[in-house]
């Protein structure tokens, strides 16, 4: 909220330059956003007024919070009857005998003989607890340009006298108020009620707003002439020509207003207050002071006196205020006179009670609820900065971190060991980037996404992981290799966690010691099984027919029989959507966290003793079909195997020259060893027999 | 015989030698040279040797002893190259120890998950639990539970991302002897804040509590310089008999500074709905040491995280006795530390994953 200084100074004989007043109040929960000085002795503060202070959305609030600050005496200007130091504000004088009729003794020596007078009638006082309205004979003109500028400053432009003074006692007390003509209510009646399901009325900016039951509006006679607390109809604004004008001064439903503002799309300075909480007490002083200034400036006098409709009351709350309480969650005591002095500088009335005080809360404060809202108004002025410094004592061993946060680091050790760099990646993406990653309707909308781009959860960490290779391809770097961790959503299976690999380019960086080989579908396949590893599981390896991956090289993981996730070249389809140029495959694999940590959950490691007797390798050739998957023949020969096989693996595997078409010569290590003998030739040679007769028997195999 | 002239013969041998001369570079390239001039079938100066004899007697004498002068210069020269070659020459295998090395791999840690694993380990010494929550939520525990009813104004300060219809939400780890089955059954918004952890770990567990929860949080902000709709975000929280605001002040002090090192740190008064009192704690600014510059506008400080006592209608909506238990609470936004920290000034950097900016954080 921007203010002029010298307003501020009407009401706080502050010496302080602008820039050192910004500072303190940024200490007292005022941060001032910007100085902006005016002339050579004045300025404009921006205040940021936090939403639990509608009562420093004015000049006075922040006066007062100045005072407070500086140990100051707040100054009632003249015509002004402010009471600074009692938490109930009595109704001004004139203001509280026209509550007991209108026309009775303010208006005596009016002009017109009979004049018609306005009837205000509230239908809910749950919604408006207060109106008060005044009626005023006026000349609309132009205000003087003291008040104009006060207005600009605070970045309101100035319109009539009429809307000015409204606006002034708007910005000056924290109180909305708003101008009819008179002339253009029908009935010459005010009703505040419910707007009719349907009902329509032009506002203020020209618009046509179609309202409901939920709203609540002021009514004519006939139909709605405002949205109470939000905005002024266009039907019954004041216009250069208005000869008569009611005022307006109340108390909207803070719930209400906020729901009308935001169903309506409409924030105005008077629906921000309304919505955070007027003060009810505001009204009629607030009304008091709009006919003063009217007279001030010569717009216009009152006709009768103010009608006030107050049909149900606000207390002011009392609050108890322990001194152990506030030593207890400050972590120092407070004095008592620091503690008395702050309460009652800011308008509160502390008053002894056993261990404390009891403490009446004046309306303005709507926020002051408990004791601990008081503890914190004596903590934000005694000074935080007065406060000692200390630590939490441990009462309770520490616990360990949640496992997944230690998984995910070892995640991090082995994959960026395996030279793939860490991304961070939205939670959202745009549903066509989505749409390859899940079954149809399992990606989850956003309700009131950003942008298209933003429109749905990501079913997969791959789509935001593919766009960061494609912007790293777009900036010449040839190797990329990515991997990110984080939660991915669907509709059937809710949020997972999951890890991905995303990588394209060469399978070593380049070296003037010879051509680097490509990367491929094994590189990727290896970096798979480190992930199973970092959980203490063997992942196993089968084709898969996910249509987002290349079919011949796409493949499904599982461990202890589960899937877990999967892996191959990153369908063309694909990598052309993300802009990815063709013939620069790009590998990519995502695994399920949370499924990997359910597997190996309850897993202890364990060391194996070392072998104490030697091992034997012996390696074989054959030919066989080349569909047949290397799996299986690996597992003949396991099974074929006496228990002393420790290890077998392909070394090599040869299609082309000297081989029959559809076979392939495929070369394998087996390693046997004993952990009670030496073997012998003989035993390991009845073992490679055993194996070349298996693989013979299930897949005709030939030895070569 | 000095006196005489060289034989047109020997003058154009000699030049011959001293042309191919500098080819000798290696010991292949010098034993040609020796066997194309002293050769014994057909050496150059071989030739000239067996040519004596045609010349007539007066000459002979003379052109004899020019030949063998050269032949001697010859195998001096020849002898000189083999010398200079052999105190040259490199041990086998030996190598251009100057050439380009061979680069091993490695990737990086993000810079964000590199702050956030330096921030909790700073709390872990601290005796703080460590744990993750759900992304996604209910209104219950990102709101309502936080002292922030429907309708509550300050429920603009954080614009929620709502989703079309409810799905099942993440687990959470807590890991106090026995994991609590704590899932989210029907989440409908993107978490605003991990807080809403804090309201499932009281829930699940009596005091004293000290926990801290990092994680991503999501908020209906556009990208620019300083905003993204999703940042990442620490939350903790202390609860206990007796926890004040000056043991909040302690443990930021002592985290800032471990985190920026020297700096002041500096309590402000704020508004949170989750917390009585709040306070803004600042920092001095990076850019400026203190000195007021552009960055902090010309303050001096600048805001690093939120935080203040725990609200009672918090510990009311998870069933704590406010008269009985104190606490503080704070949240921390992981990208500013990082832009603070290692001058960052476009927080969309962190999210572009380009590798020319990864790859400049050390390992
Ligand atoms: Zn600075």
């Amino acid at each position: 909220m921007k203010i002029q200084l010298s307003w501020l100074r009407e009401f706080v004989d502050v010496g302080d330059p602008a820039e050192k007043i910004a500072r303190t109040m940024s200490l007292r929960g005022f941060a001032v956003e910007g100085v902006e000085p005016l002339g050579t002795a004045d300025a404009v503060l921006d205040f940021e007024v936090t939403a639990n202070r509608p009562d420093c959305m004015s000049v006075v609030g922040m006066a007062r919070e100045i005072a407070t600050a500086y140990g100051l005496k707040m100054r009632v200007p003249p015509g002004l009857p402010l009471e600074t130091s009692r938490a109930s504000r009595q109704d001004p004088a004139h203001v509280r005998r026209g509550v007991r009729g209108a026309g009775s003794t303010a208006s005596r020596d009016h002009r017109a003989v009979d004049p018609p007078t306005i009837t205000i009638a509230i239908d809910d006082p749950g919604l408006c607890s207060r109106y008060v309205g005044l009626m005023a004979d006026v000349t609309v003109g132009p205000s003087p340009s003291w008040m104009q500028a006060r207005l600009q400053a605070a970045g309101i432009r100035p319109i009539s006298n009429i809307v000015d003074v409204t606006n002034y006692v708007l910005l000056e007390l924290g109180q909305p108020m708003h101008a009819f003509d008179f002339a253009r209510l029908a009935g010459a009646q005010i009703r505040v009620r419910p707007a009719r399901a349907g009902e329509a009325i032009r506002t203020l900016d020209g618009q046509t707003r179609t309202l409901s039951s939920d709203m609540l509006v002021i009514a004519d006679g006939e139909r709605p002439v405002a949205v109470a607390g939000v905005m002024g109809g266009a039907d019954s604004e004041v216009s250069e020509t208005t000869p008569t004008i009611v005022l307006e001064s109340a108390y909207f439903d803070p719930l209400s207003v906020r729901r009308t503002s935001r169903k309506l799309g409409l924030k105005t300075e008077a629906s921000m207050r309304f919505e955070r909480g007027a003060d009810p007490s505001m009204a009629a002083l607030a009304m008091a002071r709009a006919a003063a200034l009217l007279e001030q400036i010569g717009a216009g006098r009152t006709r009768g006196a103010a009608i006030d409709r107050y049909p149900k009351r606000h207390k002011p709350g009392t609050l108890r205020l322990r001194r152990e309480r506030i030593a207890g969650l400050l972590g120092a005591a407070v004095p008592d006179k620091d503690v008395r002095r702050i309460l009652e500088r800011l308008g509160f009335t502390p008053q002894p009670a056993a261990g404390g005080w009891r403490v009446a809360v004046p309306t303005r404060r709507v926020d002051v609820t408990r004791e601990v809202d008081l503890i914190e108004e004596v903590a934000r002025h005694y000074g935080f900065d007065r406060l000692p410094v200390t630590f939490p004592a441990l009462t309770a061993a520490p616990a360990p971190p949640d496992p997944r946060i230690t998984r995910a680091r070892q995640l991090r050790q082995a994959l960026t060991a395996a030279g793939f760099f860490e991304a961070v990646t939205f939670g959202f993406v745009a549903e066509a980037a989505a749409a390859p990653f899940a079954a149809a309707g399992q990606t989850v909308p956003i309700a009131n996404p950003l942008s298209e781009s933003f429109a749905v959860l990501r079913p997969s960490l791959l789509p935001g992981l593919v766009d960061a290779v494609a912007h790293n391809r777009r900036r010449q770097r040839a190797d990329v290799r990515l991997f990110e961790i984080g939660a991915r959503f669907t509709v059937s299976a809710g949020e997972r966690r999951a890890v991905a690999c995303a990588c394209t380019g060469a399978a070593a960086p380049e070296h003037w010691s010879g051509a680097s080989r490509p990367m491929d579908f094994f590189d990727l396949k290896g970096v798979v099984e480190r992930v199973g590893e970092a959980f203490g599981l063997d992942i196993h390896t089968a084709p898969c027919d996910h249509a987002w991956l290349a079919d011949g090289r796409r493949a499904a993981a599982t461990a202890d029989g589960a899937p877990v996730g999967v892996f191959g070249e990153l369908a063309g389809s694909v990598a052309d959507a993300h802009g990815l140029a063709r013939g620069e495959p790009v590998y990519v694999a995502e695994l399920d966290l949370d499924e990997l940590e359910r597997l190996s959950a309850g897993r202890a490691f364990r060391v194996e003793p070392l072998p104490r007797y030697p091992s034997v390798a012996r390696d074989i050739s054959i030919l066989i079909a080349d569909t047949l998957p290397a799996k299986e023949v690996r597992r003949t020969i396991r099974e074929a195997a006496p228990p002393t096989l420790v290890r077998v693996a392909e070394f090599d595997r040869y299609q082309g020259k000297g081989i029959p078409a559809d076979s392939v010569s495929l070369s394998l290590r087996l390693t046997f060893r004993s952990s009670d003998r030496t073997l012998t030739d003989a035993e390991v040679q009845t073992a490679m027999d055993a194996v070349m007769a298996a693989l013979r028997d299930r897949h005709g195999a030939i030895q070569r | 015989m000095p006196a005489h002239t060289d034989h047109p013969a020997i003058k154009a041998l000699r030049d011959l030698f001293e042309q191919q001369r500098p080819s000798a570079t290696t010991e292949q390239a010098l034993k040609g040279l020796r066997d194309a001039f002293l050769g014994r079938k057909s050496g150059h100066i071989t030739e000239q040797l067996k040519r004596i004899a045609t010349f007539p007697p007066e000459e002979r004498r003379d052109f004899g002893a020019q030949v063998n002068a050269l032949k001697a210069q010859i195998e001096a020269a020849l002898d000189g190259l083999h010398d200079t070659l052999q105190a040259g020459q490199k041990p086998a295998g030996a190598v251009d120890v100057t050439l380009a090395s061979r680069e091993i791999p490695i990737g990086r840690i993000h810079p964000l998950m590199r702050v956030r694993q330096q921030v909790e380990d700073i709390f872990a010494r601290m005796g703080y639990e460590i744990l993750e929550g759900p992304e996604v939520e209910d209104d219950f525990h990102n709101f309502e539970a936080l002292n922030m009813p429907p309708d509550h104004p300050a429920r603009d300060m954080q614009d929620t991302l709502y989703l079309a219809a409810p799905i099942v939400g993440g687990t959470w780890g807590a890991h106090r002897g026995r994991l609590p089955k704590a899932q989210v059954r029907a989440a409908t918004l993107l978490r605003t804040h991990t807080s809403a952890m804090q309201i499932r770990y009281m829930k699940t567990f009596p005091p004293p509590i000290r926990i801290i929860v990092p994680g991503r949080v999501y908020r209906r902000d556009n990208l620019d310089l300083s905003h993204t709709p999703m940042f990442q975000q620490f939350e903790g929280l202390v609860v206990g008999p007796h926890v004040t605001l000056a043991d909040l002040k302690g443990t930021f002090e002592a985290m800032l500074r471990e985190l920026f090192g020297d700096v002041k740190v500096r309590l402000r008064p704020s508004f949170f709905p989750y917390t009585e009192p709040s306070a803004e704690v600042d920092i001095t600014c990076q850019a400026c040491a203190g000195a007021g510059c552009g960055t902090c506008k010309h303050s001096g400080w600048l805001e690093i995280l939120g935080s203040g006592m725990v609200h009672p209608a918090v510990f009311e909506a998870v069933g704590y006795d406010p008269e009985q238990v104190t606490g503080f609470a704070f949240g921390l936004g992981i990208e500013r530390v990082a832009m603070l920290k290692y001058g960052v000034d476009d927080i969309r950097l962190f999210y572009e994953n380009d590798l020319r900016f990864l790859e400049q954080f050390p390992l």
